[in-house]
């Protein structure tokens, strides 16, 4: 059979494919449209773009929404630093500290992580309260780092694990230290992972929703606050709507996509060789 | 005496973690289930706070409520992970191709993941599915029926829609790299022995990659049970409770009713549910892996 007539028999089923992944994406790409139109042409519900404006980007770059951007972008960035400060020592401790209870200790991070956010709410609202936690960027970074630094020690103990040991051992012999060859050799080694791991972490915390709606209301609330209110106090105006949803998504998506295959990797490794 | 040293030192690494998870995480629980014990209503600060032992937990087991919602959060979890596998093994079956743009369409298929719970209700809610101004009421006029009531009678089969279409990216990703993962000498052989292509992505390929499947619905299982944001932007657990789960309830209860007992009892009833189902899945998955054995 000839290469032109066989391209030509899976042209169809090729064609299935895009279809099915424009209809999936269908949302998130008629937002982007939507977000183009002008506040007139968005009902009733079309593909084209009549007449083209990017007016809806600036007026809400002007709007309040660049102070939820702002709370959003210190408590992630602070969150992700602080998560790996605390993780990757950990993760580093469980797989060459020679511990005995190792195991018993990654569990007990591991078992934390499944635990629905609603078992510690009442007793945080009521702690924050008292403590002035409630509504600054402080709290809310502490929440999510103490939620996410098993997600840390999870994923980087499975990149940790890749890294021969022989290497460490040989490093040993001569006779450099530990926290050198931490910096030196393992670090560089496990980068990658370690990255997409924060990569993953300032995902997670930019588009947290629970503990941001119940822990903040106006000085620290970030972007998923905001955006829970646009629709009892804006009404209508689906293309500034869009515009905001668009402008909010691409961090978290763009970070996403450049994370996804070491994510799949961090996630899945310990599992699916165990 | 070295080996020893190093022991301290990864204890004392490990430390300023622990207490910053235990802080966060461990101790809210264990105050979680005192709380569970006490009637305390913040907005009714007269009654005070008085421990009354187990009647929270009565009040719950005998509410009508509460069955609904447990109900519902099962309808939930079942059906957005049995759908999230299905649609993950086709994408994955589909992407694990060479064709023109297969990145692009990977990417298209994979964004939903990586967008926030509160964007992604709410723009379903408005410009997809509102019944006057949506695509919905768009295609319920050109075909001349009634929109299709997302929001009221099927609000439960919304949340569903919304989270296969959150998760099912995820399920794709861990799929497609069990695919990948495929040494390629055993579908040669099966090419060789002539298997068709059914018999060979059922009794092949499926079982091979049963391992990544498994993790998938496992992480699927502990997301998809904590589901709380889709809910706020969309249904808000309404009508009535239709479309409330387990996560949703906690909320209503504790920040619009206020009862902190009531509300942190819920919350201990929604951790046993979770870890419970969490282990029914993970023994079912052993078991099924020693009999294969």
């Amino acid at each position: 059979m000839s290469r032109g007539s066989r391209a030509l028999r899976r042209a169809p089923g090729i064609a299935l494919i895009w279809l099915a992944a424009i209809l999936w994406c269908f949302p998130l790409l008629y937002m982007l449209i939507t977000s183009f139109k002008g506040e007139a042409d968005v009902l009733p519900p079309s593909l084209w773009i009549a007449h083209p404006t990017l007016e809806n980007y600036a007026t809400v770059l002007q709007h309040e929404i660049v102070r939820y951007i702002l709370d959003s972008a210190v408590i992630s960035v602070t969150a992700v630093a602080a998560c790996l400060v605390f993780g990757v020592p950990v993760a580093y401790a469980l797989v060459f500290g020679g511990l005995r209870n190792s195991d018993n200790l990654y569990f007990w991070f591991l078992s934390t992580t499944l635990l629905p956010p609603v078992a510690v709410i009442v007793p945080v609202f009521l702690l924050f309260r008292v403590t002035g936690l409630l509504d600054t960027l402080g709290g809310m970074i502490l929440i999510y780092t103490g939620v996410n630094v098993p997600i840390v020690i999870w994923m980087t103990r499975s990149f940790l694990l890749d890294v021969p040991r022989e290497i460490l051992e040989s490093s040993d012999m001569d006779g450099s230290s530990r926290l050198r060859s931490f910096f030196s050799i393992i670090l560089p080694l496990a980068r990658q992972g370690i990255v997409s791991t924060g990569l993953l972490v300032f995902i997670f915390v930019w588009n947290e929703f629970f503990f941001s709606i119940n822990l903040t209301y106006v000085n620290a609330a970030p972007v998923p606050v905001y955006m829970a209110s646009f629709m009892t106090q804006q009404g209508l105006f689906w293309a500034k709507l869009c515009a905001i949803s668009t402008l909010v998504v691409l961090p978290p998506m763009i970070l996403g996509w450049l994370a996804q295959r070491s994510l799949v990797k961090g996630l899945t490794m310990g599992a699916v060789k165990g | 005496m070295h080996d020893e040293l190093r022991r301290r030192r990864s204890r004392l690494l490990s430390l300023p973690a622990i207490i910053v998870v235990a802080v966060v995480t461990q101790a809210p629980i264990l105050a979680t289930l005192g709380l569970s014990l006490v009637r305390w209503i913040v907005v009714r600060p007269d009654l005070g706070i008085t421990f009354i032992g187990l009647d929270n937990y009565a009040d719950i087991f005998t509410s009508r409520d509460f069955y609904e919602v447990v109900l519902n959060t099962v309808v939930i979890t079942v059906a957005s992970l049995a759908i999230c596998t299905v649609l993950g093994i086709l994408f994955g079956l589909m992407l694990n191709r060479d064709f023109p743009g297969v990145n692009i369409v990977r990417t298209l298929i994979i964004s939903p993941f990586f967008v926030m719970d509160a964007v992604a209700g709410i723009v379903w809610r408005t410009i997809i599915l509102n019944s006057s101004f949506g695509w919905n009421g768009y295609f319920a006029t050109l075909f001349g029926v009634k929109p299709f009531d997302f929001f009221g009678v099927h609000s439960l089969l919304t949340i569903v829609i919304l989270i296969v279409w959150q998760w099912t990216p995820f399920f794709v990703l861990i799929i497609l790299a069990g695919f990948q993962n495929i040494e390629p000498e055993i579908m040669d052989s099966a090419r060789v022995d002539g298997t068709g292509w059914l018999r060979e992505l059922l009794f092949i390929r499926l079982p091979v990659i049963m391992n990544h499947i498994e993790v998938a619905v496992l992480l699927g299982l502990i997301f998809v049970l904590k589901v709380f944001g889709l809910i706020f932007v969309t249904t808000r657990g309404g009508p009535g409770y239709s479309s409330s789960n387990l996560p949703y309830y906690v909320y209503r209860t504790a920040f619009l009713g206020w009862d902190v007992g009531h509300a942190a009892a819920v919350a201990v009833v929604t951790v046993v549910v979770t870890l419970l189902a969490i282990m029914a899945l993970f023994r079912w998955f052993r078991r099924r892996v020693t009999e294969a054995a």
